[in-house]
């Protein structure tokens, strides 16, 4: 295979290397490195193409070092598609990477697990089975609810106080698993916001963890799936229903999935419509019938402790463009008691599975946010990604703060009761 | 001597693995900065945490008699920061500290590799800011500003950053530090602190950096008014100029330039059936702002200016001006790569000139936007180019060659701000006589006599070459 096509070499181009990404480069602030930095990157990316370096390790470790958080993008003047370019780059070293035999089992297990829904199963049970032992803390493993809390959503849920809309929500891979309370959490949100739910029983996995991790292939069947799956739960005249998403980074990995089907006009098509019904939950509710629905029993007294602050999940903000939504239901959930913190937008480290592939870098890219939740003085820390909460959760817990962690939909379901 | 081993080996024990970058991959994207044509992988990358550690890497380099180029965060468009053949680049990329702000006294001691903006958040909480505002604040550094003596958009009123830096902690060539950082407002002796702002990083090293602070005026008001023509528009910058009506600002963009703007994410809503936008900030006490307002409203009508916005909300004050600041990235939308120029007129001449840059890019066949900051007779023709292909290069670097003539007959200078680098040093004879260049050298060499610091920026060799062969003992 030749070298130019590791490189995404047309988005390449639109780069005129102005700098203004640097700054806002999570990877960049930590080590102070042009290599380590979008314009960098792209750079290392272009030379590569141009055969003025060889996709080597050296190579191969700048682009896995990146967390794909796409901050560079939403400073980026000339409009560059980094995050594109990036899963392009990671899928063509991923294709002729040697890896170790156990290394590649364990990427194939880890990434098969999530598309089935018996096999996430087994393994949460495991988990916590291992968890009495021990084990799952040794090897860094993210905290299990019981059993009880893991029970998957029922596929009807009425609205509550007349029908407004009937919707799709997306039940998701390891949300019902680690997340259950905030999966029941939203479907009761958009009941009371006026919202008949309906879940896909055949539907897992969307893909975009393995869409970012260079599993390009196992991403295409899965957003193929995706697709096909929410085409079939439709309304009484035929027309599939919006579907709604709590988590960030899956709803930005599916407002893009056409990208997967550049070579096959009939699914890019396919792929835009389900786009331009798929909604971050707050970009639903922010709409109106259901947002007047949702303020109306809305009581901002009845919510967690205050005071709070909003973290945009980067995949909200960078990969949605959605910002205002969640600050404004936030803010009718909680009255006054919602306060600034610093850098709201930049990377949690937690970026999808960054925080278990590399510990390190991820607490580093941490540490700054956590001083930031310190100086805000908030109790209780709000966001909307299943990712950042744990690692968010993960890193009060070292850094023994008395804070909690509570997904958007959670603090508008007490607030709502 | 040079880059060898045994070096490596000691620049590790003093800045830690971490610090010292030699792998091929590391290196090559510091192979250019802002002046993407330009380029030269360097053999090393030092990143020094502090003034200690930069010291003691550049007495290493001293000995080892390597040639260093300073680089801030490499977003410079004179080529500053290009590397040298067989040399060494060392960043500030890892000094990134504000050391002290006294908010009583206004100033701040921050780390070279501060970004400008980040600065500006540091001081905001004492109700203070720092003046210069260069397009690329959100990733330059001050360190870079002062090696460049940059300017801004606020520079109009304010003057460029050599008007606010008040002390410096210097390595020199030879890795002695120089500690110059307490705040003089009128220095004592010789200005050392004058000589080395501007000095293009061939003097040495500023490491650490103490800048005066100004009180945020009690209002500032960002004004966006339309023009039916680009001539229109500079017209009204003379009449504002000569009225005495003076902003703190003027900024003008052209048709293109706003095209490109509007479809980028920093879209300011400028209106796309305009010739020319025209940014202006007013700023001081209410009675102040609302006086000069009266002055100018009128001056800008004469001109036909139409689609008058005020906007005094930061948030909306931020939007009008994302627009201009991210321009010449947005221009990435037209070509792959930008050339821009900086060069200065008197503003009595700014029509004409404005005219002539673009009848000179267009009979080369060259697609040119002109933004730039009016209020300073401050030209930015952007000549949207492909570095891949060297024929039209070639007419680029002409097209500027005769953009910068036009500028010097007219009474101009070579650099409004961006330094003269590499872009700009064939130009220096231009402006300068042989007595004047040679001047210049001999102030270089008495910090630098080996010249190993930014070698072949800012001064052409051949002047320099004569003031050696003129100096007692020359070989």
């Amino acid at each position: 295979m030749d070298n130019h096509s590791l490189v995404d070499y047309a988005k390449s181009l639109d780069c005129v290397h102005c700098g203004l990404c640097l700054n806002s480069c999570p990877t960049y602030r930590i080590t102070g490195r042009e290599s380590s930095s979008p314009r960098g990157r792209i750079h290392l990316m272009r030379s590569v193409a141009e055969g003025a370096i060889e996709p080597d390790d050296d190579f191969a470790e700048e682009m896995d070092f990146c967390l794909l958080c796409r901050n560079c993008e939403s400073v980026c003047p000339s409009g560059v598609r980094y995050g594109a370019m990036m899963e392009h780059t990671r899928g063509a070293l991923e294709e002729r990477r040697q890896r170790p035999w156990t290394a590649r089992l364990a990427r194939s297990i880890g990434f098969g697990i999530l598309r089935d829904r018996m096999a996430l199963r087994v393994t949460a049970r495991l988990a916590r089975l291992a968890e009495g032992t021990g084990l799952a803390r040794l090897v860094g493993a993210p905290a299990l609810p019981r059993h009880a809390e893991r029970v998957l959503l029922p596929t009807h849920m009425p609205a509550e106080g007349g029908e407004l809309a009937r919707v799709a929500m997306l039940e998701g891979c390891v949300m019902p698993e680690l997340l259950g309370h905030v999966q029941r959490a939203t479907a009761q949100v958009l009941q009371r916001a006026g919202c008949t739910v309906q879940i896909s029983p055949m539907h897992v996995c969307c893909g975009s963890l393995h869409a970012h991790n260079g599993e390009v292939k196992a991403a295409c069947e899965l957003a193929r799936a995706t697709i096909e799956a929410y085409e079939r739960l439709t309304d009484e005249r035929g027309n599939p229903l919006p579907l709604i998403i709590n988590s960030a980074g899956c709803g930005s990995h599916i407002k893009e999935f056409e990208h997967l089907f550049a070579d096959d006009e009939t699914m890019a098509v396919r792929a835009r419509a389900l786009s331009g019904r798929s909604f971050d939950l707050s970009q639903f509710l922010a709409r109106e019938p259901f947002r007047s629905r949702l303020m109306q029993r809305l009581n901002p007294k009845a919510s967690h402790q205050g005071p709070y602050a909003w973290d945009d999940p980067c995949h909200l903000c960078h990969g949605q463009g959605v910002r205002r939504e969640p600050r404004e239901l936030l803010q009718a959930a909680v009255g006054d008691g919602l306060v600034p913190l610093a850098d709201p937008e930049s990377c949690c480290g937690s970026a999808g599975i960054y925080s278990l592939l590399r510990p390190r870098d991820s607490q580093a890219v941490l540490q700054p946010r956590i001083e930031a939740l310190r100086a805000s003085g908030a109790r209780t820390l709000v966001t909307s990604n299943p990712g950042c909460q744990m690692q968010w959760e993960a890193g009060i817990r070292t850094a023994q703060l008395d804070v909690s962690v509570s997904h958007l939909a959670e603090v508008l379901e007490r607030a709502s009761r | 001597m040079g880059v060898d081993s045994t070096l490596v080996e000691a620049l590790r024990r003093e800045l830690g693995s971490d610090g010292v970058l030699d792998r091929r991959s590391q290196r090559v994207p510091y192979e250019c900065d802002g002046l993407a044509f330009a380029r030269q992988v360097p053999e090393l990358v030092l990143l020094p945490r502090d003034t200690q550690q930069t010291a003691a890497a550049m007495r290493l380099l001293h000995e080892a008699r390597v040639a260093i180029v300073p680089r801030g965060a490499g977003t410079g468009l004179s080529g500053g920061a290009t590397p040298v053949e067989g040399g060494v680049t060392i960043g500030t990329g890892r000094m990134r500290s504000v050391l002290h702000i006294d908010a009583l006294n206004r100033w701040a001691r921050v780390q070279a590799g501060v970004v400008n903006a980040d600065l500006g958040h540091a001081c905001e909480s004492h109700g203070l800011f720092y003046a210069p505002d260069p397009s690329s604040q959100k990733a330059c550094t001050v360190g870079g500003n002062v090696g460049e003596n940059s300017g801004g958009p606020h520079c109009f009123r304010y003057g460029n950053t050599s008007q606010h830096v008040l002390g410096l902690v210097i390595v020199t060539p030879q890795g002695e530090i120089l500690d110059l950082s307490e705040p003089q407002v009128d220095p004592q002796g010789l200005d050392l602190v004058g000589l080395f702002t501007g000095s293009e990083g061939m003097l040495g090293i500023a490491t650490e950096i103490t800048v005066r602070l100004l009180p945020v005026p009690e209002v500032v008001e960002t004004w966006v008014a339309l023009f039916r023509s680009l001539d229109a528009a500079c017209d009204a910058t003379s009449d504002l100029i000569a009225a005495r009506a003076e902003p703190s600002a003027i900024e003008i963009l052209d048709k293109l330039t706003i095209e490109a703007v509007e479809q980028s994410v920093l879209r300011a809503g400028y209106p796309q059936d305009a010739e020319a936008v025209m940014l202006l900030e007013l700023e001081g006490s209410e009675a102040s702002v609302q006086a000069n307002a009266a002055v100018i409203e009128p001056l800008l009508a004469v001109r036909g200016a139409f689609g008058l916005r005020r906007a005094r909300a930061s948030a909306d004050r931020a939007r009008l001006w994302a627009g201009r600041k991210g321009a010449y990235g947005a221009m990435g939308r037209i070509a792959p790569d930008l050339y821009v120029c900086d060069a200065v007129v008197p503003r009595r001449h700014l029509r004409a000139l404005v005219r002539r840059t673009t009848e000179i890019c267009s009979g080369k066949g060259l697609r040119i936007a002109n933004v730039f900051h009016a209020g300073d007779g401050n030209l930015h023709p952007n000549i949207s180019y492909d570095r891949r292909n060297p024929e039209e290069l070639r007419r680029v670097l002409e097209a500027g060659d005769e953009m910068m003539r036009a500028c010097i007959e007219a009474g101009g200078s070579l650099s409004g701000e961006h330094g003269i680098g590499l872009e700009k040093l064939s130009a220096m004879p231009w402006m300068f006589s042989s007595e004047d260049l040679a001047v210049m050298c001999r102030v270089r060499e008495a910090w630098d006599p080996e010249c190993r610091m930014n070698p072949g920026k800012l001064l052409p060799i051949r002047a320099c070459m004569e003031t050696r062969m003129r100096a007692p003992g020359a070989t």
